[in-house]
């Protein structure tokens, strides 16, 4: 029988860890505090190595929190990483998404500054500031910064943050066997969903949207073994899922894989979720990468990378790539319609809906389709907000 | 050179299979394809500065693809392409096409038109005295973000 509005609002018949108040995907005042309490604390993935791979090669990167930064190699071949805001008057200092770059140079005013963040250059320095004030006072504001996990790049904006390998601790044990030969990214895009992040974070985080994606996943599913994977909660929030092997054969269009992955039994398949809003996601020949960058609470865009082998023949190459555009290209099959189950969400949460809660509330011996992985997540948000995801306002 | 009577066969051809896609009539769109036919969508990406292949299939993958699409959960507003054919290359018995292309997508629900994607087809046309006939489609896209994305290539 359909409910009553009092029966609508009752909290659903779960402990308060299975469900989360449906306002923690669209409040505002809430997410003004996500980003000071989950992103600026956070390492976050910015970029790849392979994308800046020569002294003075660079990529900005939107950081969630707000902070419009750059990452940059350096003369020295270190990577660092800077606020992309002058200390003079506050302007942007670089454009491009990516480039080269010795000198870093606001238009506005000349100003420069070198790949290690010192200001070099002040324009008419002594004239306008006598002795008052130099270049040693306009360096540019460092970011905390670390290549690893396969060669990505992290920032933290917090100086006072535990270290990247901390932060991860053991969550990316499963996958580090794999992430041994240098990678290179060679696919690039952006989504922009009018949805919050964390609902995207959180379909990373279940695989019982594989009816989202019957058409793909009913020969998996039909698989011995299939829903005995299982999710493993770590400190901070992340989680894993553990490898079956998919039999990409049965799928009409994917017959002919010629490449795999080093080390990874053919049709592989492991997923790492990093807190607060990053997936690692290896799956037969190709890494997929994520990275959610909130711009409001009802708003997001997704970064996705595709990284196959820098040492890839052509011909492997090709391959990884259609691999990838198969099943996770901008014209790929799975990704339109997670795509879609998140853009759903967003509409019917938006302010004035009524929507209320998100289960979170099935249990099935912590296999994938058990939804212990947003319920590790919440658990997670709800010690960094300082209440619990079930009752946040 | 090119003979108008050919020019007016290309021209037709390209704005043919932009009705079939947008009426989703696959059967009509790979009728206009020749049976060495391949389909790219590629792009560059400023970001990664390197370039981009977002789909590629010859005539029999496409069949596949169209084959798999209605099995899949899809957005199903229609979209409209409208192609304007730039320049027409003779090239031994074929023709270098360059077309602009803008897509647009129609939301059912109130029908609110939006620009969804610019860009550029660049085909190769068999020619047979004034028939004409698709040998290659590379669909090079300015436009990189695309929402919640399509399953229907372009």
């Amino acid at each position: 029988m359909a409910k009553t509005a009092a029966q609508w609002e009752a909290k659903p018949k779960f402990p308060e860890t299975h469900y989360v108040d449906s306002r923690v995907y669209t409040d505002a005042a809430i997410f003004e505090e996500e980003k000071e309490k989950l992103f600026r604390p956070s390492w976050i993935i910015a970029c790849h190595e392979s994308e800046m791979a020569a002294p003075y090669d660079y990529r900005l990167f939107n950081h969630p929190s707000g902070v419009p930064l750059i990452v940059i190699r350096g003369d020295d071949g270190k990577v660092r990483s800077f606020y992309n805001i002058c200390p003079h008057r506050g302007n942007t200092i670089l454009y491009d998404p990516a480039g080269n770059a010795k000198r870093l140079t606001c238009i506005f005013h000349q100003w420069s500054f070198d790949s290690r963040g010192n200001c070099v250059d002040i324009s008419r320095a002594e004239q306008g500031y006598q002795e008052r004030f130099c270049k040693e006072d306009a360096a540019m504001r460092e970011v905390r910064c670390e290549v690893g996990y396969g060669g990505f790049v992290w920032v933290n904006l917090a100086d006072d943050a535990p270290g990247l390998r901390e932060f991860i601790g053991g969550a990316m044990d499963i996958l580090e066997p794999y992430m041994q030969q240098p990678m290179e990214v060679f696919h690039y895009h952006k989504a922009r969903v009018r949805t919050n992040f964390k609902l995207w974070h959180d379909t990373n985080s279940e695989f019982y949207h594989d009816f989202l994606h019957y058409f793909n996943r009913i020969t998996g599913m039909m698989q011995p073994g299939y829903f005995d994977r299982k999710y493993t909660g770590f400190p901070n929030g992340h989680a894993t899922v553990g490898s079956m092997q998919i039999q990409y054969d049965k799928y009409d269009g994917s017959k002919e894989r010629a490449v795999g992955w080093p080390g990874l039994a053919r049709g592989g398949w492991y997923m790492v979720d990093v807190f607060p809003g990053m997936t690692y996601n290896l799956r037969t020949s190709v890494l997929r990468i994520d990275t959610a960058i909130p711009l409001g609470p009802n708003e997001v865009i997704i970064e996705f990378r595709g990284l196959g082998l820098k040492a890839d023949t052509e011909e492997e190459r090709r391959q990884r790539v259609f691999d990838h555009n198969m099943i996770w290209g901008p014209f790929g099959r799975n990704l339109h319609e997670d795509l879609l189950g998140v853009h759903g969400q967003g509409r019917a949460m938006r302010a004035g809906t009524d929507s209320r809660w998100v289960l979170q509330g099935r249990e099935e011996n912590s296999t994938i389709h058990d939804e212990i992985g947003m319920r590790h997540y919440y658990a997670e948000w709800s010690k960094r907000m300082g209440r619990p995801a079930h009752h946040p306002a | 050179m090119i003979k108008s009577e050919q020019r007016q066969a290309i021209e037709e051809l390209v704005y043919r299979s932009c009705l079939a896609l947008d009426a989703r009539d696959y059967k009509a769109f790979l009728a206009l394809c020749d049976e060495e036919f391949r389909y790219t969508i590629a792009t560059y990406s400023p970001e990664i500065r390197r370039e981009m292949v977002w789909l590629d299939h010859d005539r029999k993958g496409m069949e596949t693809l169209f084959t798999n699409l209605p099995r899949h959960n899809s957005d199903h507003s229609p979209i409209t392409r409208h192609a304007t054919v730039y320049t027409v290359d003779e090239k031994g018995g074929s023709a270098e096409v360059v077309s602009a292309l803008q897509v647009f997508r129609t939301q059912l629900d109130g029908g609110a038109t939006e620009l969804f994607a610019v860009g550029r087809f660049h085909d190769t046309v068999k020619l047979d005295g004034a028939s004409a006939r698709l040998k290659k489609r590379l669909v090079r896209l300015e436009t990189r973000l695309l929402g919640y994305g399509y399953h229907i290539p372009f």
